[in-house]
């Protein structure tokens, strides 16, 4: 495959897209981010389809074309290059309104609802209204082991969520395998088929994990400071966080 | 502006694309989801509502059966009521649903065959994260057949320990089925309430085991651990409030008319239905039949404790409800009566590291908050079981709603299939 590695940095995608600061009087995205219908690769190109190759490659194609990297939500215009404390404070209000999508895979779904109920209220630290409709949501918990069934339906979940959106990995299961590593059915770690920005291991996490990871969260989105990272499949939490 | 930190991840990403295969399909096609040998264009397939004629898979097949005034609604896998990554493609008249077709397999994690792998005691912890809910009675049915393959007597203090334990799980279960049930039909605050009498049942179960969830905690022979003093003075300190926190956790629900009217009637299962489903556990009870494993086919210490077996006759959702709430003051019965009547002694028999069983096979069950839960295990001589088949009421209980669901409307489809408390882990195994 002979793709153009994309240029380095975090704003070559904005660069890129110069088109839309050459258009004069824009105030808005320019064009639309078409997200194409392709779906998500496995590692093991014999599991599906009888051995057939797989025809999804898509979010590395779809990264090397550097679409859907931009904020939607930021200001268009000469401030999508440059941050501005109008980014760094629409951060500050992303960091404590997170809405979480609905969405749990298995046994760390039940530890994801105790961190949402009475007991540990993680209304109090802004991340409570669990949204079921993933273009209502911010953030995607994986919660439980990923087959490989359910590892399409919850890429395109991923896709179907609006940017800016983040993604905790919660439990074993999902930041390497766990104890389902050397299943035949299993993805070991969702980090192989989408970015991660905050890992909680645990079998499962205690709920005050999870309040932690997304504390973790949290203080992730204020340090951007408007600028939104490259996003690359692997850890994207930079160091010192 | 954070630093940039470069993954390995990447560089190794770009490795494998390379070896990957060429594309074999052309530009702007996929493989249908349905079959991999159809070719979908990209653009046009996808949100086209209706498929070209004449139909390339089984799924645009039946779109052409349907009858006037039908539709296909997909429901799931990410779905938040069907308790897990179910799928449901449902055949609906008007709003009356006429046929499903559930879809399963979202969360098969090899379970089975992880097991052929592990060592007797590796294959406790695969099993744990079978019924989530209620993972001691996951462990139990598989470590007693394995007491039956090794021909192990268990002492009294782990049995008593055992039934201790199980019975805080099933009040936590079904707590958890309270909330859910409630939820399903649209009210919020019955899980903000059950979720605060289960998290105190799984402190007080971490105190012992050692974990919140998948405890882990039976052993061939015995139990891991014995009753410690944080266990005890948590299990205490919740006894003494226990009653009247589940009374008006109950009466929340119970005197609540919307939901009494809601659930009544709906759903409704004859006992002859049941049991040609094979339905067991309160499912089943709630038709009329007083089948529980530890009054029918007693094990463990059951036949020295006193409880009753609470039935009903309706067979309906507001049933299975009312039955489970039932459950819940037998088993604070039963705990009563085991913290009475413990025995001091060892918690363990005595067995090799290495467990070596007699070729043969095990059939053993227990009672869980779901049903019965069995495990077949063979045994051909080694180190390692050669199969340990597990059979899940959650599975069981969920072919009867291809049964159940036909005729009722749509916004009833979650509350039946939640009346029925399946947990997917369970089914998908």
């Amino acid at each position: 495959m002979t793709t153009e590695r994309p240029p380095a940095g975090p704003l070559a995608g904005v660069a890129a897209k110069s088109t839309a600061l050459i258009v004069p009087g824009s105030t808005a995205v320019s064009e639309p981010v078409v997200v194409r219908n392709d779906l998500w690769s496995p590692a093991d190109p014999t599991a599906y389809f009888g051995g057939q190759p797989p025809t999804e490659t898509h979010l590395r194609e779809f990264g090397a074309t550097m679409e859907g990297r931009r904020d939607d939500a930021r200001w268009s215009g000469i401030l999508e290059i440059i941050p501005t404390k109008a980014d760094i404070v629409l951060d500050l209000l992303r960091a404590n309104s997170l809405w979480p999508l609905l969405s749990g895979l298995a046994c760390c779904a039940i530890e994801m609802m105790s961190y949402a109920t009475s007991k540990n209220d993680i209304d109090r630290f802004g991340a409570f209204p669990f949204r079921a409709s993933p273009r209502q949501a911010d953030v995607l918990i994986v919660a439980g082991t990923l087959t490989t069934k359910m590892a399409g339906p919850l890429l395109r979940l991923w896709e179907q969520m609006p940017e800016p959106k983040w993604c905790v990995a919660m439990g074993d299961c999902t930041c390497s395998g766990g104890r389902y590593k050397r299943s035949y059915s299993t993805i070991e770690g969702i980090d192989r088929i989408m970015p991660v920005d905050v890992y909680v291991p645990g079998c499962p996490p205690r709920p005050e994990g999870l309040i932690f990871g997304m504390m973790k969260l949290q203080q992730l989105i204020k340090d951007r400071r408007g600028h939104w990272p490259e996003r690359a499949i692997g850890p994207t939490v930079p160091a010192g966080i | 502006m954070p630093p940039r930190v470069s993954c390995g991840r990447r560089e190794r990403d770009d490795e494998m694309t390379t070896e990957t295969p060429p594309r074999a399909t052309p530009k702007g096609t996929h493989r249908s989801a349905d079959d991999p040998n159809v070719l979908l264009q990209d653009d046009y397939d996808f949100y086209e509502p209706i498929p070209p004629y004449p139909p390339r898979t089984e799924r645009e097949a039946e779109f052409y059966t349907l009858g006037d005034g039908e539709m296909f609604l997909n429901m799931g896998p990410q779905h938040p009521s069907t308790h897990g990554v179910l799928r449901v493609v449902l055949k609906l008249d008007g709003e009356r649903v006429v046929d499903i077709d559930p879809v399963l397999g979202y969360l098969h994690r090899g379970v089975e065959k992880l097991i052929e792998n592990a060592d007797y005691h590796q294959t406790i912890s695969q099993v744990d994260p079978l019924e989530y809910i209620s993972s001691l009675f996951c462990e139990w049915a598989p470590v007693t057949a394995y007491e039956k393959l090794l021909d192990v007597e268990v002492p009294r203090r782990a049995e008593y320990i055992r039934v201790l334990s199980g019975e805080l799980n099933r009040i936590a279960s079904h707590a958890l089925f309270m909330g859910w049930f409630a939820l399903d039909l649209g009210g919020l605050t019955p899980i903000l309430w059950s979720f605060i009498e289960r998290d105190e049942i799984v402190e007080m179960l971490a105190a012992l085991t050692g974990q919140r969830m998948l405890f882990n905690y039976f052993r061939i022979g015995g139990v891991n651990g014995d009753l410690n003093h944080e266990f005890m003075s948590r299990l205490g300190d919740w006894m003494s409030r226990a009653v009247s926190q589940i009374e008006s956790n109950i009466s929340l629900l119970n005197e609540n008319e919307i939901f009494t009217r809601r659930a009544s009637g709906l759903g409704v299962v004859d006992t002859e239905t049941a049991l040609r489903y094979c339905m067991t556990g309160s499912n089943l009870r709630a038709t009329g039949v007083p089948f529980d494993l530890r009054r029918t086919h007693p094990y463990s210490i059951y036949p020295e404790l006193e409880f009753d077996i609470p039935t009903r006759t309706e067979g309906d959702c507001l049933a299975r409800y009312l039955l489970r709430m039932e459950e819940i003051k037998q088993s604070l019965r039963i705990i009563d009566q085991c913290l009475d009547k413990m025995p001091d002694g060892p918690i363990m028999a005595k067995l090799p590291r290495l467990l070596r069983p007699r070729p043969g096979r095990a059939w053993s069950a227990v009672e869980g908050p779901r049903g019965v839960y069995g495990a077949y295990a063979i045994s051909d001589g080694t180190d390692q079981p050669f199969r340990l088949k597990i059979h899940d009421p959650s599975f069981i209980h969920l072919q009867a709603v291809g049964a159940l669901l036909p005729g009722h409307l749509l916004a009833d489809t979650m509350a039946i299939m939640a009346s029925l408390d399946p947990v997917m882990g369970g089914v998908d195994k």
